[in-house]
């Protein structure tokens, strides 16, 4: 056994213990620690072989042909595409298994958390076996074991209506990916025995257009429902929030990652990429998720949901990405494409990041207040700043504001959108400046989102007793958020490092790189392949921080002390909550702006006085945002499937015999038909 | 073997459907012991011993107790009248005899001409335990319907072997056994053994 399988022996050793040792602990504290124990072993694991391959580009391959032999045995197949999203899932995996064990304090006694010891183990498993498998059989599997796991992790706080609803969405979709995904490996296999990655590439070659055609539209369904594309998002919103934050974490900073590597892995490797209008799709589809995600996290005032709707976002951002940069492919500028790729695989590993961060931010939130609803939030940087830090830290890096690193992803993506003045074609003269305004308008309005999220929550006075009584959550959990942030940090001061080890990744698949091997770029520099424009965010810190720095200095020369006193007091003497600005307020211009989308519905009902009406008891004003498109296009599914149900209901008569009679009808239909077909 | 289960379409007391399946028993271990004489196949007379004594004799008598203990309950009527059910017989015949045609045809074995008539005779139990009401009268066709299965291998594989035939007559004594208890729930339940009554276990 080589080290790098021996690597990959270890994870799956790690996942497997936490998930079976838990059993053998004696208290529930000790379950939680073997759970987590068994995922940082695991995670290391993951890492180790990970970095191994990236670093060397020599893939590891370990085939098992005797497990499940009939279906094509165990292949697995870790190449430097796959290492990266497994680095991905091991990383988050790591930090979210180590927060997990105090944010899961809570749940001593109350849940099975020997029970949860094997879902959080087993969704890991599957999450990276998913990036590590080499064979039809093994995907399925691993993407099965990822999915079943998260769905009970989502379900983990089942008493709530809210979250078996959410169950309920995400189960059905996640069904709904699987059915998408089997015809189209199924397209997509030259034979029955011949199921192996290997196989299935060398098969697209032959493949006729309109199967290739079908299969990357199974592939945008299927993995594009996983990701959250709009509008398959649905369930995002919904089971996000309902999870444990450190599995939200996970869920959306990493599981709807692998959403994205599937779509490139069968896309770009398997089938070496497409004609220009599969980009031109790529493109729209992560436009319109891009600019219909934020404008849903505007509107919601829940930290959880709001973040969700954040990860529609983002992964509309990396489907611009991955257009641009196959569309500027197809027309034979593959210097130009590879910004394109780079930015938006660059940009899944920055989304990874801070969205783990505000989850984990939110999670510590949610477990000191025991609320997600912003409007009973406000004060928390005064009781926990390193969360509150941690936190704003994660909104400036989501907000792309330099020089972090959603800023470095976001300006590659930019770059190579202005690249499409390159190519003499109205379709692509009109579409790829619209996609420049909608990528524009989705930061900005993603900075607004988050000058909200951060503002509202953490800022001015607090909005209820729990928030009054927060506190500073375990040091473990802060720690992960101070990793987090600092990685963030990292990732974007050091991101020409990381582009060219992407560079590498790139070049590996060949439907990405066009064969063509790319031009060594500066250290500390991003620069466009026309030379005409670059950008050093190590020169934007440093820039900044020396701004910072000045600005202390002058005013420590200039004498000025520190003030306390109330925000905004305006010479008032008792200030109360009441008077504060809401999150509602904060998000109205933008829902008067874009009624037409969120066709909200309102309510003000006043109670007065019963002397006279000018005094006025109380007033009660609720606004909701109906998502119409969710109305148009799910509620007569859900309805059909119903009356359906309903109607399938009737077989179920209650007699034994009208059973015996379906029993003994089904032998002899299927013995005509027998008789028939000969 | 088929006129023993259309005696049980044609019957209405249930004892005389219990003759019915010792006979028809009896004449399946003659089947199978005639098959293991022309294919000189020594093993298949030790089927036909053990055929005897399990379905000839054990299982008739234990029907037979069954019967003594829920003798006053009152006869019910079957779904399907008797007249109605020898006419539907003889159309599950008919259509066996039409579906194993290309069988017959391609198998060269001197027992061929055997298969329709198992394969109706398949049929035919399965008719009865759809139509008929009583939970005894089910036990029956079940296992006249085992009795089908195993005439069906019988003539078409010319011999099962012993230890094949074993597996298959556990099955269905445990599955007898099975049934023979939920016969005395189901009586302890509704003071019937109807199963019509069941429907009131519907939601």
């Amino acid at each position: 056994m080589s080290a790098e399988s021996g690597t990959l022996v270890l994870m799956v050793a790690g996942f497997a213990g936490g998930a079976g040792l838990a059993f053998l602990a004696p208290s529930d504290r000790g379950a939680r620690l073997v759970t987590a124990l068994g995922a940082i072993v695991g995670c290391l694991g993951g890492l180790a072989a990970a970095a191994t391959v990236i670093v060397t580009g020599r893939p590891v391959i370990a085939v098992l042909p005797n497990l499940v032999s009939s279906a094509g045995g165990i292949v697995i197949g870790l190449d430097r595409l796959g290492a990266l999203f497994l680095a991905l899932v091991a990383a988050v995996g790591l930090l979210a298994a180590i927060y997990g064990v105090s944010y899961t304090a809570e749940y001593d006694g109350r849940r099975p958390l020997r029970f949860f010891a094997v879902m959080f183990n087993g969704f890991l498993l599957g999450m990276s076996l998913v990036a590590c498998a080499a064979n039809i059989f093994t995907f399925l599997l691993a993407w099965e074991v990822m999915a079943v796991t998260s769905y009970f992790l989502v379900m983990t706080e089942h008493e709530s209506d809210d979250t078996r609803q959410a169950g309920l969405w995400y189960i059905a979709m996640t069904h709904f990916a699987l059915v998408l995904l089997l015809p189209m490996f199924l397209l997509m296999a030259p034979s029955a025995d011949a199921t192996t990655f290997a196989d299935l590439r060398l098969g697209a070659r032959v493949l006729p257009t309109a199967a290739r055609d079908g299969v990357f539209l199974l592939a945008l369904l299927a993995f594009g429902s996983k990701a959250g594309i709009v509008p398959l998002h649905v369930w995002l919103p919904r089971a996000h929030p309902a999870a444990p934050s450190h599995v939200s974490a996970l869920m959306s900073g990493v599981m709807i990652k692998l959403g994205i590597y599937g779509l490139i892995r069968v896309t770009f490797d398997l089938m070496g990429g497409g004609p220009t209008w599969w980009g031109g799709l790529l493109l729209t589809v992560g436009s319109v998720s891009a600019l219909l995600g934020v404008l849903y996290a505007l509107m919601e005032h829940d930290l959880k949901r709001l973040l969700a709707y954040h990860s529609v976002e983002n992964i509309g951002i990396i489907l611009i990405g991955i257009g641009a940069g196959s569309i500027l492919n197809g027309f034979g500028l593959h210097a130009l494409g590879r910004i394109g790729f780079a930015g938006a695989l660059f940009h899944t590993v920055n989304h990874a990041s801070f969205k783990a961060l505000l989850f984990l931010g939110a999670g510590g939130v949610i477990q000191q207040t025991h609320t997600g609803n912003m409007e009973e939030l406000g004060g928390l940087i005064k009781r926990m700043p390193y969360t509150a830090a941690s936190f704003l830290v994660g909104s400036a890096a989501i907000a792309a504001l330099p020089p972090l690193n959603g800023f470095a992803s976001e300006w590659l993506i930019f770059q190579s959108l202005l690249a499409g003045t390159h190519i003499p074609r109205p379709e692509v003269a009109i579409g790829f400046p619209i996609a420049v305004g909608i990528l524009a308008l989705t930061s900005g309005l993603a900075a607004a989102c988050f000058v909200k999220a951060f503002g509202i929550s953490f800022l001015a006075m607090p909005r209820s007793d729990h928030a009054a009584r927060a506190q500073e959550p375990h040091w473990s959990m802060r720690t992960m958020m101070l990793l987090l942030a600092g990685g963030c940090g990292v990732l974007g001061v050091a991101a020409p490092a990381v582009i060219r080890s992407l560079n590498s990744i790139i070049d590996s698949v060949p439907g990405l790189s066009a064969g063509e091997p790319v031009a060594p770029s500066p250290r500390l520099w991003l620069t466009m392949p026309d030379g005409m424009t670059q950008m050093s965010p190590l020169l934007i810190a440093v820039l900044l921080g020396a701004i910072i720095v000045a600005v202390a200095l002058a005013l420590h020369v200039r004498g000025l002390r520190v003030r306390r006193a109330d925000t905004w007091g305006c010479g008032r003497i008792g200030q109360t909550p009441r008077m504060e600005y809401t999150a509602s307020a904060f998000a109205e211009p933008l829902r008067r702006i874009f009624s037409e989308l969120y066709r909200p519905t309102e309510d003000l009902s006043i109670s007065v006085h019963g002397e006279s009406r000018y005094f006025v008891r109380s007033i009660t004003y609720t606004s909701h945002v109906v998502p119409w498109f969710e109305k148009a296009f799910y509620e007569p599914l859900t309805r059909g499937v119903h009356a359906c149900a309903t109607q399938v209901r009737r077989l179920q008569a209650g007699y034994v015999h009208v059973y015996l009679l379906y029993v003994a009808a089904a032998l002899v239909v299927a013995l005509a038909s027998a008789w028939w077909f000969q | 073997m088929l006129l023993t289960a259309l005696i049980v379409l044609w019957r209405k007391s249930v004892p005389a459907y219990i003759t019915a399946y010792k006979w028809q028993s009896w004449l399946l271990a003659a089947v199978t012991a005639t098959i293991g004489y022309f294919g000189g196949d020594r093993q298949l007379y030790w089927v036909a011993v053990v055929l005897v004594a399990l379905k000839g004799v054990a299982i008739p008598f234990l029907l037979r107790a069954m019967q003594r203990r829920f003798s006053a309950l009152p006869e019910t009527k079957p779904y399907v009248n008797t007249e109605t059910s020898l006419l539907i017989a003889s159309l599950l015949v008919l259509f066996a005899y039409v579906l194993a045609r290309p069988w017959v045809m391609v198998s060269r074995l001197p027992t061929r001409e055997g298969l329709p008539l198992a394969t109706s005779l398949l049929f035919v139990s399965l008719f009865i335990i759809v139509s008929r009401k009583k939970a005894t009268t089910q036990v029956i066709g079940f296992l006249m319907l085992e009795n089908a299965i195993g005439l069906l291998a019988a003539v078409g594989t010319y011999g099962v072997p012993l230890l094949v035939e074993l597996g298959v007559f556990l099955d269905a004594l445990m599955g007898f056994l099975v049934m023979q208890i939920f016969v005395y729930h189901i009586h302890e339940t509704f003071d019937s053994i109807d199963v019509e009554q069941l429907t009131r276990l519907r939601h």
